[in-house]
């Protein structure tokens, strides 16, 4: 589902070069939940931003889904975010200024051939998946951060997409709450069959995945 | 999208108000400038009803006041003045009137039309010769002539063609009355001629009502006239004027002259129509300037400010070209907001009677010409905000603080 052959990302100005990512290799099956861990600064985000496509790698090939995207037009980029993955942030991300379906509404606005009520459709539905059907026309101000991170969520998985990419998506949760989110993950996967992709800091979350991939300094340590 | 846009700038509706104010006020102040320039350039457009090029005015004042006594007497000399213009080789021809064309003064009347409506003209009081000075133009009946001497159970007047479509509609004014019927000392003013429109005051004044009457130098009754007109052949050089000056001092003593030419004239008139008309229009541009800056950073300011949230967008499936296009849309929907109420405004002018002057054509155009400017000012202001917004990258953006 995911390949990533020896990718480099290396952040160049005109004074320094950091080097963010060294020869990694990496293979995600369809329907494994991973995650991925290490200090800060060692990379999980930049993997994350380059298997997400939000980032282009400096070296090495990715593919999705057996194609190579590497070479992909801005346009084209776009539609595989938009229809084959699904984001989810630690800080959620949320517009305030519009409500929760609205919010769960914005990826499917940029795909093609959807009407307004299918889009409504598939919004409350995924709204109802993360249970906060009761909440839809509520303001992200309004709901505690757990409740946030789940329309955050529903907002990922509102196209269906078949992976999902999640930036510590508990870190800025208590610990109940942070539990709460991770069920929710784990049950899209057993029941639904996401590839997920997980970054944390946290050894409790990572030790509820199949696999853990350890960074360090850039470098794959396992 | 663009209900998803629409609830976008709702929902900012506190943020937004102030811009939409600035383009409810910025569309007020266009407006109002672009309807004088379409209101004159629309007056522009239409025939001036008479020739200017190669005719002198001669302005007479014969230091009376409005003493009647010797008022025959000055009449005669009139005349003889005509007389006297008319044997310089250098005049074609030479005709008395009250008010020369371009100049101050006007003699207005109204009368109340047969359907209710008031209807406002000028008057003017010429000499048989005018016709041929000016080249008016008779498209009915006939110019005043020596046919309407003597005659003294009526006054022979010629209107213009706006004044007889509203007075007699598509019916012929020849021989018809135009005296007012609610004057108790009225005598019948009985059409002899229609000429084409005519505008005394130029190019950019209002096509109105306009009536001739006949100036009689042997009437007790008639005006003395305030101005010579004279038609002079083209090659007649300034040298002339001391001339001509000579000769009518020689004629009339008493009396002063002041000579220009219509050239002249008018050129003074387009001063007093363009003159304010620049000066309203260059505060109304600095002004548009103003408020086009302040849209920029505005917008440029809301796309710093979005970052995170143009990151998200693009990372959940948006290309460059639609973030550029929202920051566009938003814009769009925020300047018609203030827009709508613009019109919605301006609408009502008409009712209350203020910018009466301007008809519905001119009107309508105003408004349409307003909002494609004010359009095309924020679609100018949004290009560069937007095109920034493109560059924003998803990776960065979404770690933006």
């Amino acid at each position: 589902m995911i390949q990533l052959e020896s990718v480099e990302k290396v952040y160049r100005t005109s004074k320094i070069e950091t080097v963010a990512l060294t020869n990694v290799n990496l293979s995600v099956r369809g329907g494994e939940f991973i995650s991925i861990m290490g200090p800060s600064g060692s990379g999980k985000s930049t993997l994350l931003n380059v298997i997400g496509l939000l980032d282009v790698p400096s070296g090495g090939k990715v593919s999705i889904n057996g194609q190579p995207v590497t070479s992909y037009s801005d346009r084209h980029l776009a539609q595989v975010r938009n229809e084959a993955i699904g984001f989810i942030f630690q800080t959620f991300h949320l517009i305030n200024d519009l409500s929760v379906v609205d919010n769960v509404e914005i990826p499917l606005l940029y795909r093609r051939k959807l009407s307004g009520s299918e889009r409504r459709k598939l919004a409350l539905r995924a709204l109802d998946r993360v249970g906060l059907h009761a909440r839809v026309h509520h303001f992200p101000s309004q709901l505690s951060g757990g409740q946030q991170q789940r329309v955050a969520i529903a907002r990922a998985i509102a196209g269906n997409p078949r992976i999902l990419l999640a930036d510590e998506p508990t870190g800025n949760l208590d610990s109940q709450m942070g539990d709460e989110i991770m069920e929710v993950l784990k049950r899209l996967n057993e029941d639904e069959g996401t590839t997920i992709v997980m970054v944390t800091h946290d050894p409790r979350l990572s030790g509820q995945t199949e696999r853990i991939v350890r960074l360090f300094d850039g470098r794959q340590v396992n | 999208m663009i209900k998803h846009l629409c609830k976008l700038v709702w929902n900012r509706k506190r943020i937004n108000f102030l811009i939409t104010i600035e383009i409810f006020f910025s569309f007020l102040v266009l407006f109002s400038v672009i309807v004088f320039a379409v209101y004159y350039l629309n007056n522009y457009l239409y025939p001036l009803g008479f020739n200017y090029e190669n005719i002198w005015s001669i302005q007479v004042d014969t230091r009376s006041g409005s003493d009647e006594k010797d008022k025959l007497q000055r009449l005669a000399k009139t005349n003889q003045i005509i007389s006297a213009l008319r044997e310089f080789g250098e005049v074609e021809s030479a005709a008395a009137v009250w008010a020369a064309p371009f100049s101050r003064g006007d003699w207005t009347s109204g009368r109340k039309l047969k359907d209710g409506r008031d209807f406002d003209y000028s008057n003017n009081e010429a000499s048989d010769e005018l016709k041929e000075v000016l080249g008016l133009n008779v498209v009915r009946g006939r110019w005043f002539s020596k046919e309407d001497d003597g005659v003294t159970n009526y006054k022979p007047v010629v209107i213009n063609q706006m004044m007889a479509r509203a007075f007699f509609g598509d019916e012929d004014p020849i021989g018809k009355d135009i005296s007012d019927p609610d004057d108790k000392e009225r005598k019948e003013a009985r059409v002899v001629g229609v000429i084409d429109d005519f505008r005394k005051n130029g190019e950019f004044s209002e096509i109105r009502g306009y009536v001739f009457n006949r100036a009689d130098f042997t009437n007790q009754q008639s005006f003395l006239p305030r101005f010579f007109l004279i038609k002079v052949r083209p090659e007649t050089t300034a040298v002339f004027e001391e001339k001509l000056l000579a000769r009518l001092q020689a004629e009339a003593r008493d009396w002063s002259f002041t000579i220009k030419t219509l050239v002249d004239m008018r050129a003074n008139v387009f001063q007093e129509y363009l003159v304010p008309m620049t000066a309203f229009a260059l505060v109304a541009g600095f002004l548009l300037i103003m408020v086009g800056l302040g849209l920029t950073g505005v917008l440029w300011l809301t796309v710093t400010q979005r970052t995170k949230e143009i990151g998200l967008r693009r990372a959940k499936g948006a290309t460059k070209r639609r973030i550029y296009h929202q920051i566009l849309g938003e814009m769009f929907i925020i300047t018609s907001l203030g827009l709508l109420a613009g019109v919605l405004v301006v609408v009502q002018f008409p009712l209350l009677n203020f910018l009466g002057f301007a008809d519905s054509k001119v009107y309508t155009l105003s408004i349409i010409i307003s909002l494609v400017l004010i359009y095309l000012l924020t679609a100018l202001c949004g290009l560069y905000p937007s095109r920034l917004a493109t560059k924003v990258q998803p990776a960065e953006a979404l770690h933006y603080e």
